[in-house]
């Protein structure tokens, strides 16, 4: 039976744990959700200068110079190689039920509609940067590193971040009659 | 440049990290908000419990760049609830949608393009939203260290304690 991640929990999280360690020495912690506001930035000052610069939040990144494409989006570009890396590896070791663009689990209760799943899945990416940007990051920046740090805005994004998202997926895999 | 190469390093052991530990799995993670599957709640756990005290192990050096965000009581809530519905949904965080982009997913990648309208969009809302959710309340950027004026170190040494051990003892891998 091959449905488990192809390291274990225990190797992963130290991995993980260690490796914030190194970039809070070298750097500092890590975090994601800034540099979807960087490459925005980046966009909208080549498309439409006078409405990047116009807009105080957009106006502090992505300036002509350096497009502040700096540590942070480079780690963020470092994910996306690094994921591409191993999966042409090791996707032979992947459990089939992680593997594609739609999780069994998805189709099993919303049907086979793919338009749907990636409908969902826009919605869901919308919602999830629209708040990290309020909160001020996301599981990385938050729940890892921000929680490592003992900061307490971390704790309360952590727990808020949890409850909401256990109920809704409660909500969303509940069996019918479940909820009357 | 030197940063750079560093982020860039950083961020290819960190993708590698969540691919290779089932993170960017829409099951790994529904299992984890239905309650059923710890796998991803105990690489979590171990990692915080890792970091934590090689942080504070750091920091009791002075050798650490600490990046402590502000506590808006409001926003941080507000935008932890969004965060958790958005989660739930589409089954990635932003991190992980970028590895599941990387693998081909199209769920994934779907879940990259709304997040870069969703930061676009809160760009725009972000003068109507600041004085509302992000001034008032604020707290600045408080840890319990500064909190309970206790060095962070002996904080972080029963944190990381208690989560290993909750992550290596208590909690089962599946639940039904």
């Amino acid at each position: 039976m091959n449905d488990q991640p192809i390291i274990s929990w225990k190797a992963a999280g130290i991995a993980l744990g260690l490796l914030l360690t190194l970039a809070t020495f070298l750097v500092k912690p890590l975090g994601v959700s800034t540099q979807f506001v960087v490459t925005d930035a980046v966009v909208m000052h080549q498309i439409a200068p006078k409405l990047a610069e116009d807009n105080q939040y957009l106006a502090k990144y992505g300036e002509k110079s350096d497009w502040s494409i700096d540590y942070g989006w480079m780690l963020v570009f470092g994910m996306l190689v690094g994921g591409a890396i191993c999966s042409a590896l090791f996707s032979t070791r992947q459990p089939d039920a992680d593997k594609g663009s739609m999780p069994p689990m998805w189709s099993a209760k919303f049907g086979p509609s793919e338009l749907n799943r990636y409908a969902a899945a826009f919605a869901g990416g919308f919602l999830l940067l629209f708040g990290a940007r309020l909160a001020g990051g996301c599981t990385s920046g938050h729940m890892i590193s921000g929680i490592s740090q003992l900061a307490i805005s971390s704790f309360i994004f952590g727990v808020t971040t949890f409850t909401v998202a256990i109920i809704t997926a409660k909500l969303l895999y509940r069996e019918k009659g479940d909820l009357s | 440049m030197m940063t750079m190469a560093t982020g860039f390093g950083i961020g290819l052991c960190f993708g590698a990290i969540l691919y290779l530990g089932g993170a960017s799995s829409y099951r790994k993670i529904l299992g984890t908000l239905l309650l059923k599957d710890m796998t991803i709640i105990k690489l979590m756990m171990t990692a915080v419990g890792v970091g934590s005290l090689g942080v504070y192990l750091l920091d009791f050096g002075g050798l650490a760049n600490m990046s402590i965000k502000p506590a808006y009581v409001w926003g941080v809530i507000g935008g932890g609830a969004i965060f958790g519905i958005g989660w739930a949904i589409s089954g990635y965080c932003p991190g992980t949608c970028v590895v599941g982009t990387s693998e081909g997913k199209k769920d994934a990648l779907a879940t990259l393009a709304g997040a870069l309208v969703g930061a676009l969009i809160f760009s725009f809302a972000f003068p109507s939203l600041d004085q509302l959710l992000m001034q008032n309340a604020n707290f600045g950027k408080i840890t319990l260290e500064s909190l309970l004026g206790v060095n962070g170190i002996y904080l972080a040494i029963p944190f990381s304690l208690a989560l290993l051990f909750t992550a290596f003892f208590v909690l089962k891998d599946q639940y039904e």
